[in-house]
């Protein structure tokens, strides 16, 4: 196998005044896929441009299999890339496509085509080889830009928002055939996206970034339950902020006293962050804490919006047949699940 | 072609086709017709086409033309693609500035050209025929230049760079094994443009007293006119048929409904 690790040491990159990478650490092992998460223009873009060879830092290095490849070329690094933008030569038919790297690498014809098809094949195009690019759906030439970037066994894949463009069907698909792909040929991927579900769903690991840096890198089960910041905890997935005291290490909550996980010095007036599936909604007329507001019914499970007597708004994740008889105005009594909740300042 | 006789009546195309029509086709027809007059005996015949081919300079002279023409055009595509493609690049200020720069052959006298390029090119320059390429690289700029310019600008040149790069070819292939064959179109045109305006420019040349297919078509219409019309006419359709065996012989490949 050709793949092989990657390393970001120390990596800074301005554009005028703006830190598009400040001082950015990245390890990738073999094989591994680690997505690069963020909201537009925290960097991931120049973050894998410079891995890439297509954008340069300003300083520090970048390292694969240990071997420091700064100053090598980016025709000379052996990535594989795909990009946001359809970027298929339009010149050439489908095959040809796939096989421009081996082309430029002076493999002979029939060798480069016949591994074009044995791509081609892998991501069902095979039968659509002989077609000019223009002819196909967004979702295959993403398919066939994927086959491009690894019909020359690249050491490390690179995909830049590759689904961004597609409609959310194909996007699913795609994604899952990438993950397939990734794993079968146990290519190291770095995979960006703005796209929170998408992140999480295929990656081995995914990274967190704002404003250049990374924010905290961890698995997709670890990101969600232990974000180690309050940006981490409100970017992946949904977090209900509410507004409470500190004291004793413990919060407040519905009336329940609960352990606080600090990741700073907060204390006095905090925010709680608290998932939706972990507040449970009970029909109740004493006692009532809060009041439903609406019940959005999304198959097995529901989200019920509700507010409390203070005025705040809390979201609530449950199964559905646990939730028929909320309706808007049914007071209710809130309650959270959590043996220890998260705490950041207000 | 029968399809497109059925369009119905266009005013603004009308309108068109009628300046055309008068102001170039009507004096070719004029001209040809006169060049195939054949006053001795009245009648019509090919004696003034026949003469030209035979009388020695005119291979000479048409060979010598289109060589230098073959030359412009090689200076104009090895200058401006690779020029072209950075500025388009880079997103330079610098773009602005040859924009404007590339514009002015239009405005300088031919005659203050020529004037200035005695006065100020070396005697080794003056000496060789090789002036004359760069010369008409020079005044066929505004159209070579707007036409890769345009070409360049109709299709995703960074992504596609990029991604015949991290492919793994170096800037050379890259230019020539994507961006040119993608900007086909405008490449061709280019190829036509300097290759016609080469082969016709008659002031400059003169002015520098060397002598080209076109010099020596006026040279000769001293003595006999309706020769000199049979020549140019002649000069009309070697070019055009060359530049269709070019367009027959380059592959033809689809890039239509390319976004
Ligand atoms: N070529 C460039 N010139 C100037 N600014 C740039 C350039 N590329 C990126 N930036 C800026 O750097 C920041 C990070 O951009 P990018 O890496 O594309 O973010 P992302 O991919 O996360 O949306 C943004 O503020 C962007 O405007
Ligand atoms: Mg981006």
């Amino acid at each position: 196998m050709s793949s092989k690790s990657l390393s970001l040491r120390n990596i800074s990159k301005r554009f005028g005044t703006v830190n598009a990478l400040d001082n950015f650490n990245l390890e990738v092992g073999v094989g591994e896929l680690v997505a690069l998460l963020g909201p537009s223009g925290c960097g991931k873009t120049t973050a894998l441009r410079v891995v890439a060879g297509l954008e340069h830092q300003d300083s520090g290095t970048v390292l694969v299999a240990d071997k420091n490849i700064s100053d090598v070329p980016a025709h000379k690094r052996n990535m594989g890339m795909v990009f946001q933008a359809y970027s298929l030569f339009p010149n050439l038919t489908v095959e040809e496509n796939v096989a421009f790297g081996l082309q430029m690498r002076k493999v002979t014809k029939t060798v480069r085509l016949k591994k074009a098809h044995e791509l081609l094949d892998l991501v069902g195009l095979d039968s659509q080889s002989k077609r000019f690019t223009h002819q196909l759906s967004g979702g295959q030439q993403q398919r066939v830009a994927l086959a491009r970037a690894l019909a020359f066994e690249p050491e490390i894949l690179l995909l830049d928002e590759p689904l961004s463009a597609l409609d959310a069907q194909v996007r699913v698909n795609l994604r899952e055939e990438i993950r397939r792909l990734q794993l079968s040929l146990g290519t190291t991927t770095l995979f960006v996206t703005h796209d929170q579900e998408e992140a999480m769903a295929i990656s081995d690991r995914v990274g967190v970034m704002s404003h250049g840096k990374l924010e905290q890198i961890d698995t997709p089960d670890a990101l969600y339950n232990k974000p180690a910041t309050s940006f981490v905890a409100s970017f992946v997935g949904t977090m209900n902020r509410i507004p409470t005291q500190l004291s004793d290490g413990h919060v407040q909550l519905f009336g329940k006293m609960i352990p606080a996980l600090k990741n700073g010095n907060e204390s006095g007036n905090v925010i709680a962050l608290v998932r939706p599936e972990s507040i449970v909604i009970k029909s109740t007329d004493e006692d009532a804490n809060a009041k439903v507001l609406t019940r959005l019914f999304m198959g097995a499970s529901s989200n019920i919006v509700c507010q409390t007597k203070d005025g705040t708004v809390v979201q609530s994740l449950m199964s559905s047949d646990k939730s028929g008889d909320l309706h808007p105005g049914s007071t209710v009594k809130l309650e959270v699940t959590n043996k220890e909740v998260l705490v950041s300042n207000a | 072609m029968a399809k497109a006789l059925r369009v119905k009546f266009q005013p603004p195309l009308a309108l068109t086709l009628l300046i055309l029509g008068f102001f170039v086709f009507l004096p070719m027809l004029s001209a040809f017709e006169y060049s195939i007059r054949t006053p001795l005996t009245g009648g019509y015949g090919w004696t003034h086409y026949i003469w030209a081919v035979t009388e020695d300079d005119f291979f000479h002279y048409i060979l010598r033309s289109m060589w230098l023409a073959g030359v412009t055009v090689l200076i104009t595509l090895f200058v401006l693609v690779p020029t072209l493609t950075w500025l388009h690049l880079s997103n330079s200020k610098v773009r602005g500035l040859i924009d404007g720069i590339s514009l002015l052959p239009l405005v300088i006298p031919v005659v203050a050209f020529a004037v200035g390029a005695q006065i100020a090119f070396p005697e080794f320059v003056q000496n060789t025929v090789l002036e004359l390429p760069f010369l008409y690289f020079v005044l066929a700029l505004p159209y070579a230049y707007r036409s890769l310019d345009i070409g360049l600008n109709s299709i995703p040149l960074k992504t596609i760079t990029e991604a015949a790069r991290s492919a793994g070819a170096n800037w050379m292939r890259t230019i020539t094994t994507v961006i040119v064959p993608v900007i086909r179109g405008s490449v061709m045109a280019t190829i036509a443009l300097t290759f016609a305006l080469s082969l016709g420019e008659y002031t400059l040349t003169v002015l520098l007293h060397w002598d080209t297919f076109p010099t020596w078509v006026t040279y000769v219409a001293q003595d006999n006119i309706l020769g000199a019309i049979a020549i140019s006419m002649m000069s009309l359709i070697i070019p055009f048929l060359i530049l269709t065996v070019i367009t027959l012989f380059v592959p033809e490949r689809s890039t239509q409904g390319r976004k």
